[in-house]
């Protein structure tokens, strides 16, 4: 998976790489759910997630706590993740999994924008998130 | 250390002098052994950052526990006129009214190490902890679920689940007045609501100690302190229902900062006027996690009562329970404070700090008003804790106190030097016995990644903010 975890006193971050925006947004949910021990390899069920900001990065954000409270509150493990529509501040997806809800094996209590970054390195779009753990 | 304009004032204090964008003045509470955990930290500028915040009055200052946050430093406290400052959640936090509980006992060490074991287990068994931990148990209606945001400790007593005379042992008496739980979103009210009466995960704990030696005689005697006794520590919050309210309102914020002007170093600072309809929303949301997580400690300390009675026998009143104190670690409050000669009304913010009142103080109850309020520093899982007393001093900190050890090392760090270590068999070296959910948070929580309390303690009694009372050791603890 594309992402490497960076050092937060307080919290845990994570680095995430991808070729465009669409494949960035989609593997950052990937780890975000990998963090939290919310994969799943069944494609079961298709949740709809729809995700408004203003602007690409708290467009992430909200993305992201979007992902959050489905895996945490609604039980649902995430298999495959599919960034339909996406602008710089409207993002229509799908999430295929199911709701299994297995144990979590972390705590995440929200997506900060603390240090929060998008940028464009190399041809790689390459975004760096603080979670609060 | 940074590209600040620092100065040692004491050898308790030092100030990061006002630079633009500052508005006011730095002060950070550290002696010697804390300013070189602050060396490797960007956290001296998160203090310069909230001081160009609008409306603040007096320092930006940050307690000896002090570590790099998000947004706002964890330790920090900050003053912000009601009229003409702000109110921002990632100056509370996200985990709202983090706090920390003592129960006392009247059990001596002698008494409980027989029955340990099985105390220790059944406290684990009895005591919801774990990631994403619920309480089927307690489990709650929706209307009642309303009652609680809005009467926090009160529900409680209301429901039996504590003695009346415990509300005098809370800050505030267990309720932030002003919680409006229709400031609170659908999604909040679902992600808290089953989490209601659990301890959680991460830095979390429930822990037993023995008191390990007494201070101040006189007011370990008023407080119920005395040597070789056995007494609880809980430290839980909000759980869900804080960190969807955090983030809901920072987001809010976000936009309603540049609708009101504000400019932000870093959007985490998201914050409105405090009388602004999106201030005053946040707040009346905040007050309703606050009282959640005043309920969820007394569940909690419900839960540690039976659990006494079921191991020991007899009641909990018998048995010498009552609670100590109860109080706030990240919340924001409107309090009246003195500044440059008259009384203004503030909302101060303390994230990852706890209130002190001294002696005197006329919010106090009656118990404590020759003591001044009982001020709990928990140390790391290894080491020592504090029972503190507010003292005079707190007046130039608008009655704020450290609140722990405060971390040193990332949770990533400690857990890559835990790697092929047993934490358990370690801490039971030390005669330390615990009982975790789960391995990684232990190994997230080793003692060496958090500062040493001994030297945050040292910092907070030198500069006259508060009295050392009793020191606690640790000899059992569950972990989320």
């Amino acid at each position: 998976m594309p992402y490497t975890l960076i050092d937060h006193t307080a919290d845990l971050g994570m680095r995430v790489s991808a070729p465009t925006v669409e494949a960035l947004f989609v593997e950052a949910a990937l780890a975000l759910c990998d963090i939290m021990g919310g994969l799943t390899p069944s494609e079961e069920e298709r949740l709809t997630v729809r995700s408004s900001g203003i602007d690409r990065v708290d467009l992430l954000v909200r993305w992201l706590q979007e992902v959050l409270f489905l895996v945490e509150v609604k039980g649902f493990r995430v298999a495959k993740v599919v960034v339909e529509h996406l602008t710089d501040t409207d993002l229509r997806g799908s999430l295929r999994g199911a709701c299994t809800g297995e144990p979590l094996k972390a705590e995440v209590k929200a997506v900060t924008y603390h240090n929060l970054e998008v940028a464009h390195i190399d041809n790689q779009y390459v975004a760096t998130i603080i979670l609060d753990m | 250390m940074s590209g600040l304009n620092l100065r040692r004032i004491d050898p308790f204090r030092i100030e990061i002098a006002r630079t633009p964008p500052m508005r006011t003045t730095g002060l950070v509470y550290a002696n010697r052994a804390i300013e070189r955990t602050l060396e490797h930290e960007n956290v001296l500028q998160q203090v310069a950052n909230v001081a160009a915040l609008p409306g603040i009055i007096g320092p930006s200052m940050a307690m000896p526990d002090i570590h790099w946050g998000y947004g706002f430093p964890i330790g920090g406290v900050a003053a912000f006129s009601r009229d003409e400052g702000i109110i921002s959640p990632g100056g509370v936090g996200y985990d709202i009214n983090c706090g920390v509980c003592c129960i006392l006992t009247g059990l001596k060490i002698g008494d409980v190490r027989p029955r340990m074991e099985r105390l220790l287990a059944s406290l684990f068994n009895n005591v919801p902890s774990g990631v994403g931990s619920r309480n089927k148990a307690l489990a709650v209606s929706n209307r009642e679920f309303l009652q609680v945001l809005e009467l926090g400790a009160r529900w409680a007593v209301k429901q039996g689940y504590a003695p009346p005379d415990d509300l005098q042992a809370h800050e505030d008496s267990g309720c932030i007045a002003g919680a409006d739980p229709d400031a609170v979103s659908a999604k909040a009210l679902e992600r808290g609501q089953p989490q209601l009466g659990t301890l959680g995960s991460g830095n979390h704990f429930l822990e037993l100690d023995v008191v390990d030696l007494v201070a101040d005689a006189d007011k370990a005697g008023a407080f119920g302190l005395f040597e070789n006794q056995v007494v609880v520590l809980v430290h839980t919050g909000s759980r869900g229902l804080g960190h969807q309210i955090c983030d809901d309102y920072v987001h809010e914020m976000v936009s309603a900062a540049s609708r009101h002007g504000i400019a932000l170093p870093d959007r985490q600072l998201a914050c409105a006027p405090v009388m602004s309809r999106e201030g005053r929303e946040y707040f009346a949301a905040m007050a309703s996690a606050a009282n959640f997580a005043f309920a969820n400690r007394a569940l909690i300390a419900f839960l540690i009562r039976e659990t006494f009675e079921q191991v020991f026998g007899g009641s909990a009143e018998r048995l010498g329970m009552r609670l100590l104190f109860d109080c706030c670690h990240n919340i924001a409050k409107m309090e009246p404070i003195e500044w440059e000669g008259r009384e203004v009304q503030a909302c101060i913010h303390r994230k990852g700090a706890t209130r002190a009142l001294p002696p005197g103080d006329n919010r106090l109850p009656r118990r404590f008003m020759q003591t001044g309020q009982p001020v709990l520093v928990p140390g790391d899982m290894g080491r020592m804790s504090y029972i503190l007393s507010g003292a005079q001093g707190a007046r130039e900190t608008f009655f704020s106190a450290c609140h722990g050890a405060g971390r040193l090392l990332s949770r990533h760090e400690a857990k890559k030097r835990s790697r092929g270590r047993k934490i358990l068999e370690e801490l039971l070296s030390r005669d330390i016995h615990a009982m975790a959910a789960s391995r990684a948070t232990l190994a997230e929580e080793i003692p060496e990644a958090y500062k040493d309390v001994s030297d945050v303690v040292d910092t907070i009694t030198g500069a006259g903010i508060a009295a050392a009372v009793a020191r606690l050791k640790p000899f059992a603890m569950v972990k989320g």
